[in-house]
């Protein structure tokens, strides 16, 4: 109840804050039995120094995952890529030929998901990473209800094994769902494939 | 999986490779995945079809009144039919988890605009069967071009020192029957050919006690034992030369004549047959035995029909059967018997060597004992030939396949009597029979028999007819799931589908008095008869066609023969699979009209 009580406040001051009415839609009511899956591509694992390179999401309605409507952005960014992270990602400086300014892909990126409930797999990062542009250009943080993969496999898990050690590794789930793992490590590919998983553990 | 990886995916699964890049970009803009657990209802007479499914992993099982009609696995798509005709037969229910990609009813429909893709969709089963096939040989990677120089017959090498004389050279030439003369001269290799020798020593004024260098010639020209013969062929076609001198590293160690590689590459039976023809001993045919599966091989991946194949392969086996007879026979007592094959030996379908069933037939009068020595030798002869020993013993060596005629009678009307298993067994091998060697007379006087005993002897008939229906066809071994349930994850060929087509089919011809023992022959003539119509006849024979390649394709793959009646539908590429399912879908077929055509439902 308090809980309750706290989040309605912490989202009405968000809205306060907001700076261009265009966006008020991110408030509406959710959109029931609708969800965007989300993952990016950063140039590391720190939000706070560290850029977005790419952010790929993909819709779910009901039990389908909307490949025909998928996002994917390339961002554009300040600093020189580093070689390491460039193994990681994949993403190379001549991938971001035709990238966007990030204000202009963040916009996208808001229009794309709307009021919906977000999925993902440690979502809290890829969250703060949008966020740190969001507080820039609106005030705001994302205002949508967020679902974490991990976890919901997590409770599905300590159900069978109560007190035990679970392995929360994404290629551990996928093997354990049996998932498909058909395509490049890359931002739009790793939401659809964490779709798959929030699938699974919402219709079980 | 991005946009680009799921293309890929979908180009592959046939017939979306036909399409246009224009085209597909389109269709990939609309596709999207859905997940259905197990369990699910997709569609069924009341519940309309929404959609196209490619399935990307999970299964699904096609019922039509409650029975298993098909299973759809990875890679798999349906149901095209539904949506075209906006109706729905049958019931897909999801077996194991399903994750799928969805095209919508109204897109399907748009993509069936394109010609290719429509005609695949609603072709009848033999167009769809054979387009399949078609593409099968078509993705098949052809073993011409990966044979290598080591696969072929390569020629004995004469190498004399180059200070060595003419006629020396020469005597050693014809030793050791080799074509040319190869002379070393310090580290380099020359070359003496028929030519040379013409044109320098009997038009020239070269004396044979000469030394053998004054007629070399330095173009020589050589290929690696590993490398291809497709590059041998390039080399003397480029060339314009006969032969090759073949080396391992430094080493010469053959010559490859143009003659052999040409043979090779086109189908060598005809040397077989001239090479039976020959044999003297039992030797000479044992050495055969390599040169035969060969040919199968090289057949097969030509894309020839299996039926061809058997045919060629059973008149080969003919003419060794021919040639042990006369070996083991005494030229008196030749025409005073009949030895005959049956089985699929007598029906002209065994490809790789099956067991042996044979028999012996014996005329009225002569003495049965004067033939236990030699038919004991001509079965010693066939298995060291490589002939396998049948499990069921039917072979000349046991007395019970070796009488006269009158005896052959008996047996017979012992068979039509007591109709226990035993007999309807004994009785569809004797119903294959084919003559091999001997007095033909002897066969025909038996069978004619057969028929008269058989005459509007329906009640008989139904009960041989029976056995059809002993063995389930295994649809839905298909599915990933029930296959680790059942044993070895592997469905019996045999058992599950040609054994029902084979026995129908022969129960048929009795009835109709048909004298033809090949499968493919009797389902023609019966066509001719007009008990099954010709569409039908063709499904039959495209079927059987289909499931022989399979099963040859098992046999030549596995060691072991008697293991060999068993594949696992895994590990077939997905269009054979295709083509398999279709198969048993039409001997699911056969055995209903088996059912009605007998009134099996009616005879316990």
């Amino acid at each position: 109840m308090f809980a309750n009580f706290f989040k309605n406040l912490q989202r009405k001051r968000n809205l306060l804050r907001l700076k261009d009415e265009k966006f008020k839609f991110l408030f509406d009511e959710h959109v029931s039995e609708e969800y965007i899956v989300f993952d990016t591509e950063t140039t590391g694992l720190n939000p706070k120094v560290d850029e977005i390179l790419s952010i790929g999401a993909v819709k779910i309605k009901d039990n389908k995952i909307l490949t025909s409507q998928t996002f994917e952005v390339y961002v554009k960014n300040s600093k020189e890529i580093s070689t390491k992270s460039i193994e990681i990602h994949g993403i190379r400086p001549c991938d971001l030929k035709n990238a966007k300014d990030a204000t202009l892909a963040i916009e996208d990126f808001l229009n794309f998901i709307g009021s919906r409930d977000l999925v993902g797999y440690y979502l809290e990062f890829d969250v703060a990473m949008v966020n740190k542009y969001l507080t820039k250009m609106l005030g705001i943080k994302l205002p949508n209800k967020m679902i974490e993969v991990s976890e919901l496999y997590y409770d599905e898990q300590t159900c069978a094994i109560p007190q035990g050690n679970i392995d929360l590794r994404f290629d551990t789930i996928l093997k354990k769902y049996d998932i498909p793992n058909m395509g490049v490590h890359n931002a739009v590919n790793d939401a659809v494939m964490t779709a798959m998983i929030f699938l699974k553990l919402k219709i079980k | 999986m991005s946009i680009l990886d799921q293309r890929k995916l979908i180009e592959s699964i046939h017939p979306f490779e036909l399409l246009s890049t224009n085209e597909l970009d389109n269709l990939m803009a609309k596709i999207d995945i859905a997940y259905y657990p197990t369990d699910t209802l997709l569609m069924s007479k009341n519940l309309c079809s929404i959609a196209f499914y490619i399935i990307i992993k999970g299964s699904v099982n096609e019922f039509i009144d409650d029975e298993i009609h098909n299973v759809y696995t990875s890679e798999d798509s349906f149901d095209a039919d539904a949506l075209i005709y906006n109706k729905c037969e049958s019931k897909f229910v999801v077996d194991e988890d399903l994750i799928c990609y969805e095209i919508i009813k109204d897109d399907f429909l748009l993509l069936m605009q394109n010609k290719k893709v429509q005609s695949y969709f609603l072709q009848d089963f033999v167009s769809k069967h054979q387009h399949l096939k078609e593409y099968d040989s078509a993705s098949e990677l052809t073993p011409f071009l990966i044979a290598k120089v080591s696969d072929i017959f390569l020629h004995s090498v004469c190498v004399v020192d180059e200070d060595k004389s003419i006629y020396d050279s020469l005597v050693k030439q014809r030793d050791l029957k080799a074509k040319i003369i190869i002379v070393k001269s310090g580290l380099k290799h020359l070359v003496v050919t028929d030519t040379d020798l013409r044109d320098k020593v009997l038009l020239g004024d070269v004396d044979i006690k000469d030394s053998i260098k004054e007629l070399a010639t330095s173009n020589i020209i050589c290929i690696d034992i590993h490398d291809f013969l497709f590059n041998a062929l390039l080399m003397m076609t480029q060339n314009n030369i006969k032969r090759l001198v073949v080396k391992d590293g430094e080493e010469i160690i053959g010559i490859l004549e143009q003659i052999d590689l040409l043979s090779f590459f086109a189908n060598h039976s005809h040397l077989i047959a001239v090479q039976i023809d020959k044999a003297d001993t039992i030797e000479d045919l044992k050495n055969l035995q390599g040169d035969l599966r060969n040919l199968i091989i090289t057949l097969k991946t030509k894309g020839v029909k299996v039926r061809y194949i058997t045919k060629l392969v059973s008149t080969l086996n003919l003419k060794i059967y021919k040639k042990v007879f006369r070996m083991c026979v005494s030229e008196d007592l030749q025409d005073k018997c009949a030895l005959i094959v049956m089985g699929s030996e007598g029906r002209e379908e065994q490809s790789v060597k099956t067991d042996q069933d044979n028999a012996l037939i014996i005329k009225d009068g002569v003495d049965v004992e004067l033939f236990i020595k030699p038919m004991l030798k001509l079965n010693q002869y066939l298995l060291s030939i490589g002939f396998p020993k049948c499990s069921g013993n039917v072979m000349v060596s046991n007395e019970f396949w070796r009488r006269d005629v009158h005896s052959f009678k008996n047996l017979i009307d012992s068979w039509t009597q007591n109709m226990d298993d035993q007999s309807v067994q004994n009785l569809s091998i004797f119903l294959d029979a084919k003559l091999v060697a001997g007095e033909e007379t002897l066969l025909e006087e038996l069978r004619a028999y057969l028929c008269k005993n058989f005459y509007n002897r329906d009640d008989i008939l139904a009960h041989i007819a029976k056995a059809v229906l002993n063995f389930k066809t295994p649809l839905s071994l298909f599915s990933g799931f029930v296959l680790e349930k059942e044993h070895s994850n592997k469905l019996d060929l045999k058992k599950g589908g040609v054994f029902a087509l084979v026995h129908g089919v022969r129960t048929l011809s009795l009835q109709y008095e048909i004298k033809s023992t090949n499968t493919i022959e009797r389902i023609k003539e019966l066509n001719n008869l007009g008990v099954i119509d010709k569409n039908f006849a063709t499904e039959l024979i495209e079927s059987f066609d289909s499931l022989s390649a399979i099963r040859l394709q098992a046999m030549l793959n596995s060691k072991d023969i008697s293991k060999s009646n068993y594949i696992n539908p895994k590990s077939l590429e997905k269009n054979q699979r295709d083509l398999l399912k279709d198969s048993f879908k039409i001997i699911n077929k056969f055995k209903k009209f088996m059912s009605f055509h007998f009134h099996l439902d009616i005879v316990s």
